[in-house]
C-alpha cells in the first residue's frame, strides 16, 4: 500500500464497429497493491486488458509507466513493460516441467558453453519458489500437475523475468477452497515484493477478501474507484448495475403451453441432481456464475455430455441423446457460447452456413439444390432480420450482431422444438441486441421451449418466464420471474434459496 | 487510389497465380522446343501420362478438403495392382479380378478412416502407418517381384482407345466428373467442407463428423484402387511398388490446387491443374534432356514458390 504508481493510463477509448467497448477511461495501478477490477460483462474490462496485454490497439489514450510514457502496440511491449497476464488458459509447455517452464523465454543458466547448467537452474528457480513461497515439484512435468500449480508455474514465470504488474483474469474458478487460499498466499507475498496484482473476478467475496483497491466499471467507464475497506457486496453490486436500465426488452405475447421437456433428478461429473420441467412457450433461464454448471447443463441436454443418473423425456419418451446429431433430430437445438468457435465456419458462405443443419430439407437423393436451398436461407435470413444484401459471402466479413444473425438463422430453419441459448447477445451490439431478443421471444410466441444462460443477468430477468439457479453444478433453486431484482438474482447465484 | 489497384492484382494474383504459372511453364517449353513440345502428339502423350495421377489425387482432394491426409494411396494403388494381377493369372476372368481388387483398395481405404476418424490417430501417422503396412503386404504377395503376362483383354484400361479418345484418358475424365459432383453439388460435400472449416461447428451443427471423415477415406481408397488398375494396364504388369510415387506426386497437386480457384481450401478443378503442372514439368524437361534428379528438386522448388506467392498476397490483402 501507499506505493507509487507504477502504472497511470489517462483517457483510454477504443470503439469497435457499432460499440464504444472503452469510453475516456482513466486508472492507475500502485506498487504493492492487489486491484481489484469489477463489472457485469461488456463493462470494458476484457477490452481494458487485451489492449494492456497488446491484443487489441486503442484509438486513444496515454500510458505512463513510472511516470514515462510508453505505447504499447504487442505483446512483447507489454512483456518489456513488465506486463504479465495469468490467465485460465495458461501458456504452459504441457510436457515441460516447471523449472523448464519457469525460464522459457529468457536465458536458462549454462556452462561450458551450450550445456544448460542444471544445477544452478534448480537452485535459481527455488529461490524464486521460496520468494514467493511456492511449493511445486520441480521435476514433474506441468501437465501432471493440479491448477493451481500450473498457475504458480505461471507467475513464478512472469516474476522470474521482472514482472511488475500481474493481471489475474478468474484465476480461481477451477480452484478448490485449499488451493484458492494457496494462491491468495502467493498473491499476498507478490505485494510484500512491491509488486502490483489486478484481479478480475466475477466472485464478490474473493475481490473484498484479497484486494486493497477496486475499480468498478460500467458501460465502458470507470463508474467507482475507492479502497475494499469502504465497499460492502451490496454497494459493489449496486455500482456494477447503475441506475440507469432503460427497459429493452420486448414483451411477452404468446402463451404456455404444455410440457415438452422433463429433466429429473439428471447428474452426472459436473451436474448434481437437476430437476425441472420446460413447457412449450416458455423461456427458461439459467442462473449462476461463470463455471458453475450453466454451459455444461445445455451441453448435457444437447448430448455433448453423457450423465449417468436421472431421466429426461422429451413429449413423453425417453431423451438421451449421445451426439448432437441425434438431439437435433430430436428438435433440440443448442446455439453454443463461443459463436466463431462453435457457431460458425466462418471461411464458408452465409447460405451455407444457414443451411448447414438443414442440408437433408434443400437436397433431393442427396444432391443439392441450390435454388431451393437459397430461397430458403434468404428466408430464414429474413426471419432473423439478417443484413446482408449478398448470402455468398463468406460470414468472417459480417459483424458480430449480423453474425449471431446468421448462428439463429441456421436454427430458426430447422425448427426447433427445444432451443438453447448459451450468451445469445455475446459480442453483439446494442442495437442488434434487442433485435435478437425479438427473435427469441418470436421463436417461443411460435411454441417453441427456451433455455437461456446468459452472463448478463438483466437479460436472463429481462426474457426468462422462471429462472433456475444452480451453483458448483447443483441446482439450488427454482424462481418465477416475479419481483426478482438484480439483488436477488445474485443472493440466488450465490446459492440463497429465498430473498 | 494505389492501394486500391495493388489489393486486386493481389486478388487477381491469389486466385490465379498458379494458373498463370502453369500457362508460363507451357510458354517457356514451348520457345524452348518449339519443333516437340507443343505438337499435338505430345499433348495427348502429357494428358496420357498425368491421368492415373488426376485418378489417385481426385480422391485424395477429397480427404484433404476435411483437413486430414492420406499418405497410403501409393501403397493401395501398388497393392490393388498386384492382387489384380494375380487374381487375373489365377484364371478369374479380367472384369471379375479388377472388381475384387478395386473392393479391397476401398477396405483398405475405410480401415484408414477407422483408425483415424474413430481411433482418434493423427491422419499423418495413421495413414503412414497403413503406408507401411499396405506396402508390406504388396511385396509380400507378389514375392517381391514383378508379374506379368496379363491377359490381352486387360489392355483395354490402360493402353487402348474409345475412338480417338484413350480409355485411361476417359476414366480420368470420369472421376474428375464424380468427384467434382460429390464435392460440390451433394450434401456430403458441403459437410466435408464444413468440416474442414470449423469441426467443431460442424459436429454442434449435427453433422456425423467422424462418419463423413471415414466415408472421405473410402473413397480416397477407392479412387487410390482405380488408379492403381489403369496404372498396371498402362505398364502391362504389376510391381509391388509401382503406386509409390503417387504418395507425394498426388499430395503436391492437391497442395498446388488448394492455391487456385479457392482460398486454401483443396478443390476438384485446382487438384487437376496440380496434377498438370506436375506432368508438364515432368514431359518438359524430359524433353530438354534434363535429368529425373534435377526434376525432383524443381517440382519440390515450385510447389514451395506457389503456396509462399499465394500466402504471401493472403497475407497483404488483409
Amino acid at each position: 500500500m501507499n506505493g507509487h504508481d507504477v502504472l497511470r493510463i489517462e483517457g483510454l477509448s477504443k470503439q469497435y464497429p457499432g460499440v464504444r467497448a472503452l469510453k475516456g477511461v482513466d486508472i492507475s495501478f500502485s506498487s504493492g497493491e492487489v486491484h481489484g477490477l469489477v463489472g457485469e460483462n461488456g463493462a470494458g474490462k476484457s477490452t481494458l486488458i487485451k489492449i494492456l496485454a497488446g491484443i487489441v490497439r486503442s484509438d486513444e489514450g496515454v500510458f505512463q509507466f513510472d511516470g514515462r510514457e510508453r505505447t504499447i502496440t504487442s505483446s512483447k511491449d507489454a512483456a518489456r513493460a513488465g506486463l504479465s497476464f495469468i490467465h485460465q488458459e495458461l501458456n504452459l509447455v504441457n510436457y515441460f516441467n516447471a523449472m523448464e517452464n519457469i525460464f522459457l523465454g529468457h536465458r536458462y543458466p549454462r556452462h561450458w558453453g551450450p550445456l544448460v547448467d542444471w544445477k544452478r537452474l534448480r537452485e535459481q528457480t527455488r529461490e524464486i519458489c521460496d520468494t514467493l513461497g511456492i511449493d511445486l515439484p520441480l521435476e514433474k512435468p506441468v501437465s501432471h500437475l493440479s491448477a493451481v500449480q500450473r498457475a504458480m508455474v505461471a507467475i513464478a514465470r512472469a516474476f522470474a523475468v521482472n514482472g511488475r504488474i500481474y493481471f489475474m483474469d478468474e484465476p480461481a474458478t477451477a480452484l478448490t477452497d485449499v488451493e484458492k487460499e494457496k494462491l491468495f498466499k502467493v498473491i499476498r507475498s507478490l505485494k510484500d515484493q512491491g509488486k502490483t496484482v489486478v484481479y478480475v473476478t466475477h466472485n464478490l467475496d474473493d475481490i473484498l477478501r484479497i484486494t486493497d483497491r477496486i475499480t468498478v466499471m460500467r458501460d465502458g467507464q470507470v463508474v467507482r474507484r475507492s479502497s475494499t475497506a469502504e465497499m460492502t457486496k451490496d454497494s459493489l453490486i449496486s455500482a456494477m448495475i447503475g441506475k440507469n436500465l432503460e427497459s429493452a426488452f420486448p414483451v411477452r405475447t404468446g402463451t404456455i403451453g404444455r410440457p415438452l421437456l422433463s429433466v429429473d433428478h439428471l447428474s452426472n461429473s459436473l451436474l448434481r441432481d437437476i430437476s425441472f420441467t420446460l413447457h412449450s412457450g416458455e423461456i427458461l433461464g439459467i442462473g449462476g456464475l461463470v463455471g458453475s454448471g450453466r454451459t455444461e447443463l445445455l451441453e448435457t441436454l444437447f448430448g455433448v455430455r453423457s450423465f449417468n443418473t436421472g431421466t429426461i423425456r422429451l413429449e413423453g419418451k425417453p431423451y438421451r441423446p449421445s451426439s448432437p446429431g441425434e438431439a437435433i433430430d430430436r428438435g433440440v437445438v443448442l446455439v453454443p457460447e463461443e459463436r466463431r468457435k462453435g457457431g460458425l465456419v466462418l471461411s464458408r458462405s452465409i447460405n451455407e452456413n444457414i443451411t448447414m443443419m438443414s442440408l437433408s430439407d434443400v437436397s433431393r437423393f442427396g444432391f443439392i439444390r441450390h435454388p431451393h436451398l437459397r430461397r430458403r436461407a434468404q428466408d430464414a435470413g429474413r426471419s432473423v432480420r439478417l443484413k446482408a444484401s449478398d448470402y455468398t459471402q463468406h460470414v468472417d466479413t459480417l459483424s458480430g450482431g449480423n453474425q449471431q444473425k446468421v448462428v439463429f438463422a441456421k436454427t430458426v430453419m430447422k425448427m426447433p422444438k427445444v432451443l438453447m441459448l448459451d450468451e445469445p447477445s455475446k459480442g453483439v451490439d446494442v442495437g442488434a441486441r434487442f433485435e435478437i431478443y425479438s427473435i427469441i421471444r418470436d421463436l417461443a410466441s411460435s411454441g417453441a421451449a427456451i433455455l437461456i444462460v446468459s452472463s448478463d443477468f438483466n437479460e436472463v430477468l429481462g426474457l426468462a418466464d422462471r429462472i433456475l439457479f444452480i451453483r458448483e453444478g447443483a441446482m439450488t433453486s427454482i424462481h418465477d420471474n416475479e419481483g426478482i431484482d438484480q439483488k436477488h438474482y445474485l443472493h440466488y447465484c450465490y446459492g440463497r434459496t429465498h430473498a | 487510389m494505389n492501394t486500391h489497384s495493388k489489393t486486386r492484382a493481389l486478388s487477381i494474383i491469389k486466385t490465379w497465380g498458379t494458373l498463370m504459372g502453369f500457362l508460363l511453364l507451357l510458354l517457356v517449353f514451348s520457345s524452348l522446343r518449339p519443333d516437340v513440345f507443343p505438337s499435338g502428339r505430345n499433348m495427348k502423350n502429357i494428358i496420357e501420362q498425368v491421368a492415373t495421377l488426376a485418378i489417385v489425387a481426385s480422391g485424395v482432394t477429397v480427404v484433404m478438403v476435411t483437413g486430414d491426409f492420406d499418405l497410403s494411396v501409393g501403397a493401395i494403388a501398388s497393392l490393388v495392382g498386384v492382387v489384380a494381377a494375380l487374381l487375373m493369372k489365377s484364371g478369374l476372368s479380367t472384369p471379375i479380378s479388377i472388381l475384387i481388387a478395386l473392393l479391397l483398395g476401398t477396405l483398405a481405404g475405410v480401415l484408414n478412416g477407422l483408425i483415424i476418424a474413430y481411433g482418434g490417430l493423427s491422419a499423418f501417422v495413421g495413414t503412414l502407418a497403413t503406408m507401411t503396412a499396405y506396402g508390406g503386404a504388396a511385396l509380400l504377395i507378389s514375392k517381391g517381384t514383378t508379374i506379368f503376362a496379363l491377359p490381352e483383354n486387360f489392355k483395354v484400361l490402360g493402353q487402348e482407345s474409345l475412338g480417338f479418345i484413350p480409355v485411361s484418358v476417359l476414366m480420368m475424365a470420369f472421376t474428375v466428373l464424380v468427384v467434382y459432383l460429390l464435392l460440390e453439388q451433394t450434401t456430403y460435400g458441403r459437410r466435408l467442407y464444413a468440416i474442414g472449416g470449423n469441426e467443431e461447428a460442424s459436429f454442434l451443427s449435427g453433422i456425423r463428423t467422424r462418419q463423413v471423415r471415414l466415408i472421405a477415406f473410402g473413397v480416397s481408397g477407392f479412387f487410390a484402387s482405380l488408379g492403381g488398375v489403369v496404372l498396371t494396364s498402362r505398364l502391362f504388369s504389376a510391381h509391388p511398388q509401382a503406386g509409390s510415387p503417387f504418395m507425394l506426386n498426388a499430395a503436391a497437386a492437391v497442395f498446388l490446387g488448394m492455391t487456385s480457384f479457392r482460398e486454401g481450401e483443396a478443390n476438384i478443378m485446382g487438384t487437376l491443374l496440380g496434377v498438370f503442372i506436375i506432368g508438364v514439368m515432368g514431359n518438359g524437361l524430359n524433353i530438354l534432356g534434363i535429368n529425373t534428379y534435377v526434376q525432383s528438386i524443381l517440382t519440390g522448388a515450385i510447389i514451395i514458390f506457389a503456396v509462399l506467392l499465394s500466402s504471401i498476397a493472403k497475407k497483404r490483402q488483409k
